[in-house]
């Protein structure tokens, strides 16, 4: 038993369901408006492609990685993983506090995740890719950076240590 | 037009087949749960598993796959079975084919099986190149992945056979939703099935020297993020299609419960770099639409909410149920199968708002990689999906065996054991993740954990000890019944609950029921959103990485 | 007989209500808890 005209049947909404539906999409267009001026406006962005690199064979500031001044209180952080040693190379760094950090890591080998505790500097790091974000240090302290991805038996130890010191 | 189907007992043995194996892997994937939630609260029972488990990590590995790979799959494939058989009220159209699929999941189990005991493939569930498995396990996985296809088109064909007959009936909603289910799955897998046949399979045999782990994460979650629509999706069938019934009433909407379903289909896959706000090799731009495109399919499950909890309002009212809250009281909470679809309902809540949060382009940046994550996805797939899941096993098993549920008292006592563990541990992972506390982790060894962190790993432990009675429970209870001595009489058969709707199906207009527009329109939307990225990712594939000895550092 | 009309009749006005105030308290932890954990993200200072 088919009704007539099958095609022309409208879609019965119950009007409460229509207002929730309303109220959803409002919601996420509310959030959608909020992520995007906090990412596009304000600087809270994420990760994009920086640099290709040879995990074999790194060579340039990955030969000697750690902590470079550009200018006075403007650093550059050179950061490798590795999977042989389970450490982060390297595994100290101390800065002036007001310092702006911007922080490149790779790995060596698997891929690893990079943390730095306190900071939205959250990583997932990879062979043959550079990945980059930047903190300001407005505060002094301890920071841990520590690795968030599964790279074997000594993952759970890996972690290195950033020291903020007052100036 | 066949009015009654007398679905046989080789019908139910196949699908009591699938619930076996599924049931099987639960009980030995969940065996590691509680080594894992107990090794965070600092007692590290590991030791005394050597030397047949060597590692927190192989336990993981155990862990993940048999309960977020083999449960699932088995539990699902056989459960569109049964949705197919007695939605269309006929036998699959070929059953030999649907037998074809569930033996090669079985072997591809078995053959995925041994390289993980033997510690030759700890790599987690979502073996992320460099690290480098045994071939046997990536086999393995596709094995089981295409069984699950196969019996996929044993479904479609018998719709074929099914619509052939009925060329004007609206499709009755339980099989409509296995078959999009099933037809979302096929699109979604091409992604792992890319991955291990061009890239990691080659790989772990040597034939080629090494891989680019960028573009094996974009096919990974290419299938990653569907796959949880591939787990959810089912308890939304039953949710929908059954626990209406179950609950003393009809759904309240077929129309907007199948156009759920549909935009499941078109909007499940696109979105996939969700999983990678924080990869180094897709930039921010793409990153962003996906976040749009994820918000987007947040909104079926909306519609979800709203369309179930109006079924059970009414079912609720017609009980005598009073009040603006009031009614809730008035379900059958005594109905074990009614109780866990419901908690896993209010579990789930919690996990579509953590689902939002990670979802969220740049607020990911604070959760991405902590124990957050397992918090979050415990509550869908471990919840929504599993707890749902044991629900359905309660008149299913029943009904396959034509033995009475055992101490059906009990079972409503395992899901709210299951409900109130979850509801401690998943909310310690949640604040240990926004803490910093990292995922995939032991931390009971880690010599970062802060003073602060310790009360929660402990209500970890605790809540995980819980969860595991709770299991327990749930494998006793399945066991009890179908190895019981008693029989079900002629007159307390099993009627699987099929729940009508409030309105005739056949008023639902026909562009929900037609599947070209939504296929051209879920492809289409793949293209876009995938295209450009992969085109960019494999015309730029660098194989330079993944040399040993590194691969195997475990 | 009186039985099915009445439910008739309540059938005709039925609207879920109780839906709706489950649902209202809902999407207010959806905001509460997804707006906490933004505040979370600005907190912790910019990226670029």
């Amino acid at each position: 038993m088919s009704a007539p005209n099958d095609a022309k049947r409208t879609l019965h909404i119950d009007p409460y369901e229509k207002n929730w539906m309303r109220i959803s999409i409002i919601l996420v267009i509310v959030f959608a408006a909020a992520v995007t001026v906090a990412g596009f406006a304000l600087g809270f962005q994420v990760p994009s492609p920086e640099e290709r690199v040879d995990p074999n064979n790194l060579t340039g500031p990955w030969e000697n990685p750690g902590l470079r001044e550009l200018s006075p209180g403007v650093y550059e952080l050179y950061v490798i993983g590795n999977a042989t040693t389970w450490q982060f190379e390297p595994r100290d760094v101390e800065i002036p506090v007001d310092s702006t950090v911007t922080i490149y890591v790779t790995s060596r080998d698997i891929q690893h995740g990079f943390k730095l505790q306190d900071t939205n500097i959250n990583m997932q790091i990879l062979p043959g890719q550079v990945s980059k974000l930047t903190h300001v240090f407005e505060e002094a302290g301890e920071y841990p950076y520590i690795c968030t991805e599964y790279c074997g038996v000594g993952h759970a130890a890996m972690f290195g240590n950033l020291t903020v010191v007052e100036k | 037009m066949l009015a009654t189907y007398d679905v046989t007992k080789t019908d139910k043995r196949f699908i009591g087949a699938h619930i076996l194996v599924a049931v099987i892997a639960l009980s030995i994937g969940s065996l590691f749960g509680p080594l894992q939630a107990f090794q965070f609260s600092g007692v590290d029972l590991y030791p005394y598993l050597q030397p047949v488990f060597k590692s927190y990590y192989q336990g993981l590995t155990i862990h993940g796959v048999l309960n977020a790979l083999v449960w699932t799959t088995f539990f699902i494939t056989g459960f569109f079975t049964l949705t197919t058989i007695l939605g269309f009220k006929r036998g699959l159209r070929y059953p030999k084919l649907n037998r074809v699929g569930f033996w090669t999941m079985v072997a591809g189990l078995v053959m995925a099986a041994i390289p993980i005991l033997l510690d030759e493939a700890t790599v987690l569930y979502t073996f992320y190149p460099p690290l480098q498995a045994n071939w046997a396990f990536y086999t393995g996985l596709t094995l089981v992945v295409v069984g699950s296809w196969i019996e996929g088109y044993g479904f479609f064909f018998t719709y074929r056979a099914w619509r052939k007959e009925n060329p004007d009936t609206r499709t009755p909603f339980i099989a409509f939703g296995g078959l999009v289910t099933m037809a979302m799955w096929q699109f979604a897998t091409l992604g792992i099935a890319v991955e291990i046949l061009t890239m990691l399979l080659p790989w772990s045999l040597g034939l080629i020297e090494g891989t680019d782990p960028q573009l094996a994460r974009t096919y990974f979650w290419f299938t990653g993020h569907p796959l949880v629509y591939f787990w959810l999706l089912p308890a939304y069938v039953s949710w929908y299609g059954m626990l209406p019934k179950q609950a003393g009433g009809k759904l309240f909407s077929d129309s907007l419960a199948r156009l759920a379903m549909w935009l499941f289909l078109l909007l499940s896959v696109p979105l996939g770099f969700h999983h990678q706000f924080v990869d180094p090799g897709i930039p921010a731009g793409w990153k962003y639409i996906h976040a749009v495109l994820t918000y987007s399919v947040f909104l079926p499950s909306m519609l979800t909410a709203f369309t179930v909890i109006a079924s059970l309002e009414r079912a609720a009212r017609k009980r005598g149920g009073r009040g603006l809250f009031g009614w809730v009281r008035a379900l059958p909470w005594s109905n074990g199968s009614v109780a866990a679809q419901l908690l896993a309902g209010i579990l789930f809540m919690f996990g579509g708002i953590g689902g939002l949060t990670n979802a969220s382009y740049n607020v990911n940046l604070v959760i991405h990689n902590t124990t957050w994550v397992p918090g979050h996805f415990h509550l869908t797939v471990a919840s929504a999906a599993t707890l749902s899941f044991m629900g359905i096993s309660y008149w299913l098993v029943p009904w396959i065996t034509g033995k009475p549920l055992w101490k059906p008292r009990l079972a409503v006592i395992q899901t709210w054991t299951w409900f109130i563990g979850m509801l401690i541990f998943s909310n310690a992972m949640h604040v240990l993740g926004l803490l910093g506390a990292p995922r995939r982790t032991p931390l009971g060894v880690a010599p970062y954990v802060s003073e602060e962190w310790s009360g929660h790993l402990l209500r970890v432990g605790l809540g995980g000890a819980i969860l595991f009675v709770s299991a327990v429970m749930f494998v006793w209870i399945v066991a009890r019944t179908t190895w019981g001595k008693e029989r079900l009489g002629a007159n307390e058969e099993i009627e699987v609950p099929i729940a009508e709707s409030e309105q005739d199906p056949q008023l639902t207009p026909l562009w929900l029921d037609r599947w070209v527009p939504w296929i051209v329109g879920t492809v289409l939307l793949i293209l876009v959103a995938y295209g450009p990225q992969l085109i960019d990712q494999i015309a730029n594939i660098d194989l330079g990485s993944g040399q040993a000895p590194s691969i195997r550092p475990w | 007989m009186a039985d099915e009309q009445e439910t008739e009749a309540e059938a005709e006005e039925f609207h879920p209500r109780g839906t709706v105030a489950i649902l209202v308290m809902f999407v207010l932890a959806i905001i509460i808890l997804w707006g906490s954990v933004y505040v979370i993200l600005l907190s912790r200072g910019v990226t670029v």
